[in-house]
C-alpha cells in the first residue's frame, strides 16, 4: 500500500519559511490524479498521491496530511467509505476531507456530507475554485489542529496536575495519620478513670489536639489545644506545642506539672507568628487519690465539669491566648471531682457549629445535650453530642475542627482522705 | 471589607465596615501599614460597622498591638458591636488594648471605659 503513495516535490516558489501544507490526493484515475496534483503543486502545496482508498487510508495514517482530497468513485474502498472509516477512527477522525466528483447533484452532496466529507470539489472546477476550496479547507484544518494541540496540552497538564494532586493527598493523609497517632487511645488512661473522644478535623489536617496521659504515678495530665488557622501550618504548630507538653519535656523545661506554670512557660516559648497565628490552650492536672483537679487556660474556653451530684461548671475564665503578652503569668485554679463526675475537654468548633440560618449551637445546648445523656456510657454521651451538633449544622462537615474528649472518674477509684 | 481613613493629629481613625476575618486580613493589614507609614502614633479602629471578628483577626489585633508598642504607639478599639465586644472580652483582648465608646475619649487617649 505504501508503495502506491508518492510525494511530489514542491515548486521552488512555494518553499517559504512557514511549514508547507501537505495535501493527500487519492484517485484511481492516474491522468486525473496527475493533473490535479500538478495544479496543487503549482499552487504551492506539498502533495502526496495514493491510487485507491486503501492506500489512501494508509497514507493518511502515515503522513497525517493537512487536507485529503478523495475521489468519489474508486474500486474497492470508494471515497465516502474512506470518509466513514476516518470518522470511525479515534486518531484520524478530525482529518479534513474534500470529496472530488464529476457529478455534483444535491443528493450526492448530501450523501457525501452525511458519510463524513467536509466539502466537495468538482473535477471540472476552475483553478480559482480549486484554490478557494483548498484554502478554505486548510483554514479549517489549521483550526482543528490548533484545537487538538490545545486539547493535548490540556490533557498533559491535567494528567500532571492529577498526579501531583494524588501525591499531595497521599502526603497529607500520611501527615493526618501521624497527627491522629498522637492522640490518646480511648480506654483507661489510669486505674479508675475511663476516657473516650470524638475528633473531626475540618480539613485533612486539624489544628485542635488533645492528650490524656499519666504524669507520675498518681497524677493524670490533660490538655486540649487549638492552633489558629487550618491545614498543614496549623497542624505542624499544634504538633510542636504537643511536643512541648510531653511529660518528660515538662519536667525539664518547666520543672513542674502545675498547669499555671506550664502555660506561663508555653506563653513565653510560643509567641505570635509573623502572620498573627497563635494557640489557645487548656491544661489540667488530676490528682487521682484525692480527685482534685488543678487547671489553667490561655484563651481556651473548652472544659466542662459535669458533676453527677454537685454543681456542673465550665472550667475557664477570660484569659489571653498564648503569645498575646509573653510577660504575663498564668495561675492555676482547682475543682473537686466526685466519683462518676465527667470532665469534658472540647474545641470551640463543636459549640460554634452554625445552623443553616447562621445561629450557633452554643455552649448551653451542648451542655444540655451532655446532661440529657448523663445516664448512658461516656462513649454514648459523646456520640450523641456529636450527632446533635451535626443535626444542628444540617450536615456532616463542620466549618472548624471538632474535638470532644470525656474523662470519667469511676466509683472507688480513689480514697477521699488522700490529698495531693 | 471597606476601610476609610481619617487623620486627626498624630492619630488615625480607621472606620471599618464588614467582617474582620482571615479572608480580609490583607486589606486590613495594608490599611494599617499605610497609617503606620504616615507616622501614626495612635491607631483607633472604629468597629461600629464590624459585624464579625474571627480568631485570625484576634491574632492580627494582638500582633498589631505588639508592633506598635515597639515604636511607642498604641491601638484602640472604638464602639465594638455586642458580638465583637463579647469575643474581645472572652479573649481578654481588652487587657491589651483599650476599648472606647466615644471618639473624643479615644482621641484623648483615655483608657475608660473599657469593655468587659
Amino acid at each position: 500500500m505504501a508503495e502506491s503513495a508518492r510525494i511530489i516535490d514542491p515548486s521552488p516558489a512555494a518553499k517559504a519559511s512557514k511549514p508547507m501544507p501537505v495535501i493527500l490526493l487519492v484517485d484511481d484515475d492516474e491522468i486525473t490524479r496527475i493533473s490535479m496534483a500538478g495544479r496543487l503543486k503549482r499552487l504551492g502545496y506539498r502533495v502526496i498521491e495514493a491510487s485507491d482508498g486503501v492506500a489512501g487510508l494508509a497514507a493518511i495514517r502515515a503522513h497525517r496530511p493537512d487536507l485529503v482530497i478523495l475521489d468519489w468513485m474508486m474500486p474497492g474502498l470508494d471515497g465516502p467509505s474512506v470518509c466513514e472509516a476516518l470518522r470511525a477512527d479515534q486518531e484520524l477522525r478530525s482529518s479534513q476531507v474534500v470529496l472530488m466528483t464529476a457529478h455534483d447533484q444535491p443528493e450526492q452532496i448530501a450523501e457525501g456530507l452525511s458519510r463524513g466529507a467536509d466539502d466537495f470539489l468538482s473535477k471540472a472546477a476552475s483553478k480559482q475554485e480549486v484554490l478557494a476550496r483548498v484554502q478554505a479547507s486548510l483554514r479549517s484544518s489549521a483550526l482543528v489542529r490548533e484545537i487538538e494541540r490545545t486539547r493535548d496540552d490540556l490533557d498533559r497538564s491535567h494528567r500532571l496536575l492529577s498526579a501531583k494532586q494524588t501525591e499531595l493527598e497521599s502526603e497529607l493523609q500520611s501527615a493526618a495519620d501521624f497527627v491522629r497517632a498522637q492522640l490518646p487511645l480511648p480506654g483507661m488512661p489510669a486505674p479508675g478513670v475511663s476516657m473516650q473522644w470524638a475528633y473531626q478535623p475540618s480539613l485533612a489536617l486539624g489544628g485542635d489536639l488533645f492528650q490524656v496521659s499519666a504524669w507520675g504515678t498518681d497524677t493524670l495530665g490533660l490538655y486540649i489545644l487549638d492552633a489558629s488557622g487550618h491545614g498543614v501550618s496549623a497542624a505542624l504548630r499544634a504538633v510542636a506545642l504537643m511536643s512541648f507538653l510531653r511529660e518528660d519535656n515538662l519536667a525539664k523545661a518547666v520543672g513542674s506539672f502545675d498547669p499555671g506554670a506550664i502555660i506561663t512557660e508555653a506563653n513565653r516559648r510560643f509567641p505570635l507568628t509573623q502572620d498573627g497565628e497563635y494557640f489557645t490552650l487548656w491544661v489540667g492536672r488530676l490528682h487521682l487519690p484525692s480527685r482534685t483537679l488543678s487547671y489553667a487556660a490561655a484563651g481556651h474556653c473548652g472544659a466542662f465539669l459535669h458533676s453527677l451530684e454537685g454543681t456542673s461548671q465550665w472550667l475557664s475564665s477570660a484569659s489571653l491566648p498564648l503569645g498575646f503578652d509573653p510577660t504575663i503569668p498564668f495561675h492555676s485554679a482547682t475543682a473537686q471531682l466526685q466519683p462518676r463526675d465527667r470532665l469534658y475537654l472540647l474545641s470551640d468548633g463543636i459549640y460554634e457549629a452554625p445552623s443553616p440560618t447562621g445561629e450557633l449551637w452554643g455552649r448551653d445546648r451542648l451542655q444540655a445535650t451532655l446532661e440529657t445523656h448523663r445516664t448512658h456510657t461516656l462513649a454514648h454521651s459523646i456520640g450523641e453530642a456529636m450527632t446533635t451538633a451535626r443535626l444542628w449544622l444540617g450536615g456532616d462537615i463542620f466549618p472548624d475542627d471538632v474535638a470532644l474528649l470525656g474523662v470519667e472518674v469511676l466509683d472507688g477509684s480513689a480514697s477521699a482522705k488522700d490529698k495531693p | 471589607m471597606q476601610i476609610r481613613e481619617r487623620r486627626i493629629g498624630q492619630s488615625v481613625i480607621l472606620d471599618l465596615m464588614g467582617e474582620l476575618t482571615y479572608a480580609n486580613r490583607t486589606i486590613f493589614k495594608a490599611a494599617v501599614e499605610r497609617s503606620k507609614q504616615g507616622g501614626c502614633r495612635h491607631l483607633i479602629l472604629n468597629m461600629r460597622g464590624v459585624r464579625f471578628l474571627d480568631s485570625s483577626a484576634l491574632g492580627t489585633l494582638a500582633l498589631l498591638t505588639q508592633s506598635l508598642s515597639v515604636t511607642q504607639g498604641m491601638v484602640s478599639l472604638l464602639n465594638p458591636q455586642s458580638y465583637v465586644q463579647e469575643i474581645v472580652t472572652l479573649a481578654n483582648l481588652h487587657t491589651l488594648l483599650p476599648v472606647y465608646t466615644s471618639e473624643q475619649d479615644a482621641l484623648a487617649g483615655s483608657r475608660l471605659p473599657a469593655a468587659g
